[in-house]
């Protein structure tokens, strides 16, 4: 292994545990219920999730297929609403995402 | 918040990592296969998988370092790029609730991810009980299907997938299909204005500036949406 991509692992990978790891020891039994850092704590986790779908969807988007795309989004979406599986309907978002392709 | 589920075991979070486990294994697998297409040695590869551990930033370096990039410069972007985790520890923990067990977080919380955190999240919203050994679990069958699909597409070697385009396309969407479910696994009304806003911020701005900076401004517009309490107090 060469050193300079093991010095860059060890960096990026020493950085990264420490942004997971030390903000989990911090006391947020102080915090006021309601309070302003509590309210962005609590939006914290559906914006995260909202932030990174988009942020996956877009190269889709701007490739410029749209079926397979859509295809994909509403075998999501049905799995889901039927299933209430993450398993199944992200498995489904792929198979109707590949179907889309080998159909164009 | 009181929670009269039972403790959640290291078997509940295995289970509740097979989502992730599916969604992983082909995008390290695909990781595994461009590292190798690109000149990294398969140990340096399974390196990089194994010490960094978060897809977006090792697809990234792989673009840094193929292109010749001083390596502190390369670092520093990456290091960059994943200082959105620091928003999750708090985040998660807070939802656990008072007296969550953190005392093995410091292993725990290395399998972190934007995945994990949101499956966990899941979790929790659904009802389950917040407890160590789950994180474990959770982490661990994450962690593993990362390192395997790694190692599987060092092994098989730049252009595995080129014979077969419908299956990699297939592959590829597993990611945002993933983030989708996940989504739909907590959404409620109360926090469409979050997600609205989070989604338009993130668009915007990877539009104008870069992708980078569109998911940092997306969570941090998202959150402060919930600070504010757009769509009513409890939007978040």
């Amino acid at each position: 292994m060469r050193l300079e991509i093991l010095t860059l692992a060890l960096i990026v990978g020493g950085f990264t545990w420490a942004f997971r790891f030390f903000p989990t020891r911090a006391d947020l039994s102080a915090l006021p219920q309601g309070g302003a850092l509590s309210r962005f704590l609590a939006a914290t986790g559906p914006a995260a999730i909202a932030t990174l779908f988009t942020a996956s969807a877009i190269p889709f988007v701007q490739g410029g297929m749209p079926v397979p795309l859509a295809m994909g989004t509403v075998a999501v979406l049905a799995v889901f609403a039927v299933t209430r599986s993450v398993v199944g309907a992200t498995m489904a978002g792929s198979v109707g995402y590949g179907l889309g392709v080998w159909l164009i | 918040m009181t929670n009269l589920a039972p403790p959640s075991r290291f078997a509940d979070g295995l289970l509740a990592g097979l989502p992730i486990v599916l969604g992983y294994f082909p995008i390290a697998f695909a990781f595994g296969v461009a590292a190798t297409g690109q000149g990294l040695s398969g140990w340096e590869t399974f390196g990089l998988s194994l010490i960094i551990y978060a897809g977006a930033a090792q697809f990234l370096a792989l673009a840094l370092v193929t292109s010749g990039a001083p390596v502190l410069v390369a670092a520093f972007t990456l290091v960059a790029m994943n200082l959105r985790h620091v928003l999750y520890g708090p985040a998660l923990m807070k939802r656990a609730g008072a007296g969550a067990g953190r005392r093995h977080a410091w292993a725990w919380a290395f399998g972190l991810t934007d995945e994990v955190f949101g499956a966990a999240l899941g979790q929790l919203a659904r009802g389950r009980r917040f407890s160590e050994p789950f994180m474990f679990g959770l982490g661990l069958a994450a962690y593993s299907s990362w390192l395997s699909g790694t190692a599987l597409g060092a092994y098989a070697g730049g252009g595995a997938l080129a014979g077969w385009p419908v299956l990699e396309a297939a592959l590829g969407f597993m990611l945002p299909a993933l983030f989708l479910a996940l989504l739909l696994s907590i959404l409620s009304r109360a926090q469409l204005p979050v997600i609205a806003v989070a989604a338009g911020a993130t668009v915007l701005v990877t539009l104008l500036w870069s992708g980078t900076a569109g998911i940092l401004a997306g969570m941090v517009a998202g959150a402060l949406a919930g600070v504010l309490g757009i769509g009513g107090r409890d939007a978040a």
